[in-house]
């Protein structure tokens, strides 16, 4: 930036004086006069003529006044071309003065022409110089940068170049933030650091290749050792077995005997394993059938917001008997669907049985958030209340209303799917269930 | 070809907001680019149509005579010069008449003609663009049925040599050289009853209308002066009055001239903005992708195949769009049109135009290939190790701007200010940005001022010499009339301003009009003469500046002028500008016109008294002196009602101006906010964690835009603010203004400045809201 | 043991990414107590990270509230936890997150001087701290791109800590450094614990949590288990056993 930056000014520097020059060199000598100043210079001592000695100047002009006779009859100062001769030798210009329609006198109006081209040189001259020490400036200072930017640096450079050249990769380039090549040295100090890394990473590696050459070898030796030995046991027995047979031919019921304990004790391993293979086919064919069933009835407890509970509450209780219970913020592990159908089943057996007000709180009980749901309608007797959660049962009461009884012992059975629980006790006003449904992230 | 389009479209797809910002400017820009191609190359040419479709002449030339020897004479001339084509003469009735008009009077040189035989003429023909279905009364120009001025079957009272009559106006006319005030004459159609009723009154003087076609138009100018010359040497004492193709095309088509010149100015700024958008983005996206980039090329995607696919991207972008535009334009048309014709007068049809259509794609297309190649040029030196690995060449040792360490700023304006400094580029289109802003401020403030607030500077500089009044008398009754206005007390200022036309040159001289005056001191307009000095001695002489450069006089050179036969020797003292003779005209001393020929009668201009009642004086006037007067004009209505067009004209296009100029900064800015957001979201995110509230980045975001938008719109500001009036002055070159001195409003400028600042900072802020959506999450979820 | 700094109450947090809610923290109830070195350890995604920045205010609970010096702060509008943060937490990330424009004590003063006006007084502070995390005085006016990993994770200590906040998080600060720099990291960490500063560290690391006093143990976004190692000192073996047994019994 600060490179470009010079040169611009250096630029602005040589333009400035080419145009100098070339408006020196072009500049025509505009000798023009200011023709209308001198018609009005004119025309105003027209105006005065013959008493002259009021007239005064109006215009810039130095001029002087001669009458038909030679006198000077004004003068704007002295100094001035004072007769015709000494007007034509200054180049000056003149004019008649005309009165009354003849000629009456002369006006000499002064050529200030060397006095003008003076003054424009001498302003040439010193904007020249000026500009030319500026320029001087510029170098000196552009010199005593890239002296300090880039000489100095490569200095400091060599020797980090030597250093490294001798292996020493320990110490590194400093760097100066000013410096135009900044990023260079940086990437040399990268190199270095690179370089050092490298050699230090490769160090390791051929460490840790040769530490796990040892492990593998002898982790693999151990295995491969002990089938070697049973293999070279079974194969020298083997061997034993068969060289009895055909050479000791008179012990051949001996041999018969043995021949059959050894096929009796072949038929015994192959029965363990098809037994085996029986029990497998057993075991799966059990697990199917399980999974099979099951599938129906599958509880998949996820996580849940427990706001959501307020929503499966209010589907539930779709007659409205119910008060909104404020759910404490947490997250529950649920199966929203299952739980859904438990409390449905709640409300519904309430509505059938009881068909009170239904009264609902919401808690925290340790790991859980407990639901009661309590009727008005006096519950049931003490002895039916732990009969109440098995297969086909039904209350006392429940001859008139239809149901098959299976509806709380799928809602304990879903709530232990979900690591949770369903208690049915009496409570003070009528049959109270409370749900209990595991926190998340508690452990059962 | 494929892969290339696959980049593009991941690109375009990645970058929609970017997209869309760039899409809004090239539509502008594209949009005023057509206007002005539109408006440049076929406007104009309009003018020609109308005048081969109505075989309309070269050189109008009115006489106010139908006398034998005039007639035979004028018809001698024509036929011995061979430039003459064909010609044609027809009776006429012409004097100087008025009407009323959008709020004003007009007043001109009635050239009232019979319908029929008018729409019959071989030469000069003219045509009913409207007719209502009245038998008896007036056809007008159809420039003053535009805008709902004058409606057919209106009644109109013209006054006509100083009476009144009053007419149904049965439709509008259509006439090349006669068809508006511009044009020095100006045609009205009679009936045939109504015609000879009016010649029966002989309230305007039996003239001859001689319409010439010539040759070569080109010379119009010069054949018009050599027939007045030849006619006015032989009959002194008829009255002519004339116009020239030359005169007529240019004066019909100054408003064009200046809208064509605004849209081109906007067309161009609006293109140079939108490339240095394109050009800041691609390079950002460089920037930005240095690591995509480095595997492209590392699977074997050449240089050219990445650029190509860039260009591809916005070329493909920015062509759509200029259609878009062009679209646009044809949209806008209509609207400028409208505008266009109050002043021309002559109707324009809308049709497509192949040339413009073709001009604007190709610059567009061209620039933008332009501005993504040079910008793009760095992709090449991009080496795919290195960028993969990115960090080496990027990396730079950034200086530490404002340590908050040393700095006495406060927290806020110090974090604003490093990143002010870390972003030079950024700076350099806010900075273009701002300085076009500030020209349009500028130019808007001049224009409201100058123009529409205050139309004196305006009407001074267009018109000239303006007064209340003005009352032509017979020499002989001077004395009593100067008397009569010395007892008047409705009259402030009385003091000659009258205008006679003298010839320039020997032989094929050119006719400049003559202001002449007593003294010009008391002129009321002291601005006319923008160099040197009013004429103040019997050989002095102040031209027309347009007309000095022309012909390469100098202050200080004589020239030789003539009138009536006589010839005089005149040193050029001033230069003027004036437009009303499109630059023709030029200024002198009674006694110094007296030397080469006497006054019949003279034109007296007045001030008048606060409140007076302009009629009742001229009413007291005429009464005073009787025959001896010759005509009084209503010169306030007059010019009031002529530029109360210009002013309309102005108060749309400064409401344009300002309203694209907005636009266009906020579009800019929209830009580099996001460019920078997306730069610095990862600070952004570290700065949340650490405790800033998204209100403060806000405030620091559109801080660190505040120093480059406060220097540029001071320094712009005060550059335009000094420029202003010279590039007004060129815009209205063609016109004869040579110098402009509208009063520069500068409480007004100071207060827009403010105003603009503000406007960026407030814009700013609320584009960059979007660093609500940044949440220190994000960055640590390592989303970023 | 001392003030209940920090308290949550039923905290759950979920994410929803492709339509699917993930709750990546369950119901927790936790307790922070000031002076502590606290270290929340689990392995990859059990929520570690999630946890500590709802607990530091940087993100928002879905669920469950968080009581700051009794303060609730979870239902604080984002600036008002931006104020919170800048008061009351400080922060040192595993990518240590300094910003790459600034010098190294304009990282540190800008943190700084949204909270403390007097100028002098917090570079008196930032030279002291500067000098107890051992950044030598000429690397204050580098950039961070110039230091070594653990020179900027130190000077990411030393911002963390110019506020004084009365409760230091830091998210895996040792992730990214070596092992020899990780050491001078933590050991700066233990120091400034040793003196009064509340520490809550998030780490998988052994090595690193051993350094804490109390350590909590997550899993699937929920605290299995916590160890109190307060009792043992430092760089005694046994609280290495007492650590190891408790993460064995964890699963680790």
């Amino acid at each position: 930036m600060k490179k470009h930056f010079i040169l611009i000014i250096l630029t602005i520097c040589l333009g400035a004086e080419l145009a100098v020059l070339l408006l020196f060199a072009l500049r025509g000598v505009s000798a023009r006069q200011d023709a209308v100043e001198i018609n009005e210079a004119l025309h105003a001592i027209q105006e005065d003529w013959g008493h002259m000695e009021t007239h005064r100047s109006s215009t810039a002009l130095d001029y002087a006044v001669l009458d038909g006779e030679g006198h000077v009859l004004f003068r704007t100062k002295p100094g001035l071309s004072e007769s015709i001769n000494q007007a034509v030798v200054h180049r000056d210009t003149i004019l008649d003065i005309y009165d009354g329609g003849c000629i009456a006198g002369k006006l000499l109006v002064y050529n200030d022409t060397e006095e003008t081209l003076m003054s424009g040189r001498r302003t040439a001259a010193f904007g020249l110089g000026l500009l030319m020490i500026v320029q001087t400036c510029i170098c000196i200072c552009f010199t005593v940068y890239l002296e300090r930017m880039i000489i100095r640096p490569f200095q400091k450079m060599k020797d980090f170049a030597r250093r490294v050249a001798g292996g020493n990769l320990d110490i590194p380039l400093e760097m100066d933030r000013h410096n135009l090549f900044g990023a260079f040295t940086e990437s040399f100090d990268l190199m270095r650091a690179e370089l050092k890394k490298a050699r230090r990473a490769e160090a390791e590696a051929n460490a840790a290749k040769k530490e796990l050459v040892a492990k593998l070898s002898h982790d693999i030796k151990t295995p491969v050792a002990s089938i070697q030995a049973a293999a070279e046991v079974g194969a020298a027995l083997a061997e034993r077995a068969g060289e009895g047979y055909p050479q000791t031919g008179r012990a051949a019921s001996g041999s018969s005997e043995q021949k059959t304990a050894l096929e009796g004790s072949r038929e015994n391993y192959l029965q363990i394993i098809r037994k085996a293979e029986q029990i497998n086919t057993l075991v799966s064919n059990l697990f199917t059938a399980t999974l099979e069933e099951l599938e129906q009835l599958t509880v998949m407890p996820a996580d849940m917001e427990g706001q959501e509970l307020e929503e499966i509450l209010k589907d539930a209780d779709y007659l409205g008997r119910g008060n909104a219970a404020r759910i404490p913020d947490c997250l529950l592990y649920a199966d929203r669907l299952r739980l859904q159908q438990v409390f449905d089943n709640i409300f519904v057996n309430s509505y059938k049985y009881a068909g009170t007000r239904i009264h609902v709180t919401v808690r925290r009980a340790g790991g859980y958030l407990a639901v009661d749901i309590e009727d008005f309608g006096g519950g049931v007797d003490g002895d039916e209340l732990p009969l109440l959660k098995e297969k086909f049962r039904r209350g006392s009461n429940a001859a008139k209303t239809e149901g098959a009884g299976l509806g709380l012992y799928l809602s304990d059975y879903f709530m232990k799917e979900m690591q949770g629980d369903i208690l049915v006790e009496n409570g003070e006003q009528g049959l109270r269930v409370t749900v209990l449904i595991l926190l998340s992230g508690v452990v059962a | 070809m494929r892969k290339c389009f696959l980049i593009a479209a991941s690109n375009l797809r990645r970058a929609k907001g970017q997209t869309v910002a760039i899409v809004a400017l090239m539509l502008f820009a594209s949009a005023m680019l057509n206007l002005w191609l539109m408006l440049s190359m076929d406007y104009k040419r309009n003018f020609d149509r109308y005048h081969d479709k109505l075989n309309a002449e070269h050189v109008t030339l009115m006489l106010g005579s139908r006398s034998s020897d005039v007639l035979a004479f004028a018809r001698d001339t024509l036929e011995q010069d061979g430039r003459v084509v064909q010609y044609c003469m027809e009776d006429v009735l012409c004097t100087v008449g008025s009407f009323a008009y959008n709020g004003g009077e007009m007043n001109t040189e009635f050239v009232i003609l019979e319908k029929e035989s008018a729409l019959e003429r071989q030469v000069g023909k003219v045509e009913i663009v409207e007719e209502g279905d009245c038998t008896s009364g007036v056809y007008l120009p159809m420039l003053y049925g535009m805008n709902g001025n004058i409606a057919v079957g209106e009644t109109i009272d013209l006054t006509i040599g100083g009476n009144t009559v009053s007419y149904t106006v049965c439709g509008f006319l259509n006439s090349v050289m006669a068809g508006s005030h511009n044009c020095s004459l100006c045609a009205f159609l009679l009936t045939e009853d109504c015609y000879a009723e009016l010649e029966e009154k002989g309230y305007a003087p039996a003239s001859t209308l001689v319409s010439v076609r010539i040759g070569d138009k080109s010379e119009s100018e010069d054949f018009e002066a050599a027939l007045k010359n030849a006619v006015s040497a032989g009959f002194p004492e008829v009255r002519t009055r004339s116009n020239s193709y030359a005169l007529v095309s240019s004066s019909r088509y100054i408003s064009q001239m200046i809208c064509s010149g605004i849209v081109s100015a906007m067309a161009f700024f609006v293109t140079v903005i939108a490339l240095v958008v394109i050009a800041s983005n691609v390079m950002n996206y460089i920037q930005e992708n240095m690591r995509n980039l480095g595997a492209l090329k590392a699977i074997g995607y050449r240089s050219r195949e990445i650029v190509a696919s860039l260009l591809m991207q916005f070329l493909g972008v920015v062509l759509l769009t200029a259609l878009g535009g062009i679209g646009l334009s044809y949209c806008l048309f209509p609207a400028v049109n409208v505008m266009m014709v109050a002043q021309t007068g002559i109707p324009y049809e809308i049709h497509f135009l192949s040339l413009p259509f073709c001009v604007s794609l190709g610059i567009v297309g061209g620039a933008v290939a332009l501005a993504v190649w040079l910008s793009a040029r760095r992709i090449r030196k991009i080496d795919p190790v290195i960028a993969l690995r990115q960090g080496v060449l990027t990396h730079n040792f950034k200086q530490n701007h404002v340590p908050l360490e040393r700095t006495r700023l406060p927290l806020q304006p110090a974090l604003a200010l490093k990143t002010t400094f870390s972003r030079a580029k950024q700076n350099v289109t806010t900075c273009i940005t701002m300085l076009v802003l500030s020209l349009v401020v500028v130019f808007a403030g001049l224009m409201v001022e100058n123009v529409i607030v205050d139309m004196e500077p305006f009407i001074h500089l267009i018109v000239g010499e303006t007064a209340d009044s003005c009352v032509n008398v017979n020499v002989s009754a001077e004395d009593a009339f100067l008397a009569l206005m010395e007892e008047e007390k409705a009259v402030e200022k009385v003091y000659l301003y009258h205008s006679v036309e003298v010839a320039h040159g020997d032989r094929e001289g050119n006719i400049l009009m003559c202001m002449l005056s007593d003294d010009f001191s008391t002129v009321n307009n002291q601005d006319v003469c923008f160099e040197g000095r009013f004429p103040r001695y019997d050989n002095e002489v102040a031209i027309a500046g347009k007309y000095a450069g022309e012909k390469k006089l100098e202050i200080g050179d004589e020239i030789t002028l003539a009138a009536e036969g006589q010839e005089g020797r005149y040193v050029i003292c001033g230069f003027t500008q004036i437009s009303n003779n499109l630059g023709k005209d030029c200024l002198m001393t009674r006694s110094g016109f007296e030397r080469m020929g006497k006054l019949g009668d003279v034109s007296y201009y007045l001030n008048m008294a606060e409140g007076e009642d302009i009629d009742a004086f001229h009413e007291r006037v005429r009464s005073g002196l009787g025959k001896d007067v010759n005509a009084v004009i209503d010169v306030y209505s007059t010019v009031h009602g002529a530029a109360s067009v210009y002013v309309s004209l102005m108060e749309i296009i400064v409401a344009a101006v300002l309203a694209v100029g907005g636009a266009v900064v906020v579009f800019v800015l929209y830009l580099l906010v996001r460019t920078l957001l997306n730069s610095k979201k990862r600070d952004y995110g570290i700065l949340k964690a650490l405790g800033f509230t998204t209100g403060q980045l806000v405030l620091q975001t559109a801080a660190s835009f505040l120093p480059a938008v406060v220097l540029s719109a001071a320094a712009g500001l005060t550059v335009c603010a000094a420029i202003i009036n010279p590039l007004t002055a060129l815009f209205l070159r063609g016109i004869g203004i040579v110098k402009c001195t509208f009063t520069v409003p500068l409480g007004w400028i100071a207060a827009a400045g403010a105003g603009m600042i503000l406007f960026t900072f407030g814009a700013s802020c609320l584009l960059s809201l979007r660093i609500r959506r940044i949440a220190p999450v994000t960055l640590l979820r390592g989303e970023v | 043991m001392g003030n209940i700094l920090l308290k949550t109450e039923s905290l759950s947090k979920s994410f929803s990414s492709g339509g699917v809610l993930q709750h990546v923290l369950k119901n927790i109830d936790l307790q922070l107590y000031e002076g502590d070195f606290t270290v929340i350890m689990g392995a990859s995604g059990a929520g570690k990270s999630t946890l500590l920045y709802a607990l530091s205010g940087m993100d928002t609970p879905s669920l469950g509230t968080i009581l700051f010096d009794g303060q609730v702060i979870s239902d604080y509008s984002s600036d008002a936890l931006a104020v919170f943060r800048r008061k009351s937490c400080g922060f040192v990330f595993q990518q240590i997150y300094l910003i790459d424009g600034m010098s190294v004590m304009d990282n540190v003063l800008a943190a700084g001087l949204l909270v403390n006006r007097d100028k002098k007084a917090l570079i008196a502070r930032a030279k002291e701290l500067f000098r107890a995390v051992d950044i030598p005085e000429e690397a204050w006016r580098k950039f961070p791109a110039q230091l070594s990993g653990g020179e900027a994770q130190r000077v990411g200590i030393v911002r963390a800590l110019i506020n004084s906040p009365r409760i230091l998080f830091a998210d895996e600060p040792t992730g990214a450094l070596n092992s020899k720099t990780g050491l001078d990291v933590l050991d700066t960490l233990t120091r400034f614990n040793s003196q009064g500063q509340s520490v809550v560290m998030v780490t998988h690391d052994m090595r690193s949590a051993r350094r804490g006093n109390r350590i909590l143990y997550l899993k699937d976004g929920a605290v299995l288990g916590e160890c109190d190692l307060g009792k043992y000192v430092h760089g005694d073996r046994s609280r290495h056993e007492k650590l190891s047994a408790f993460l064995e019994e964890m699963g680790w």
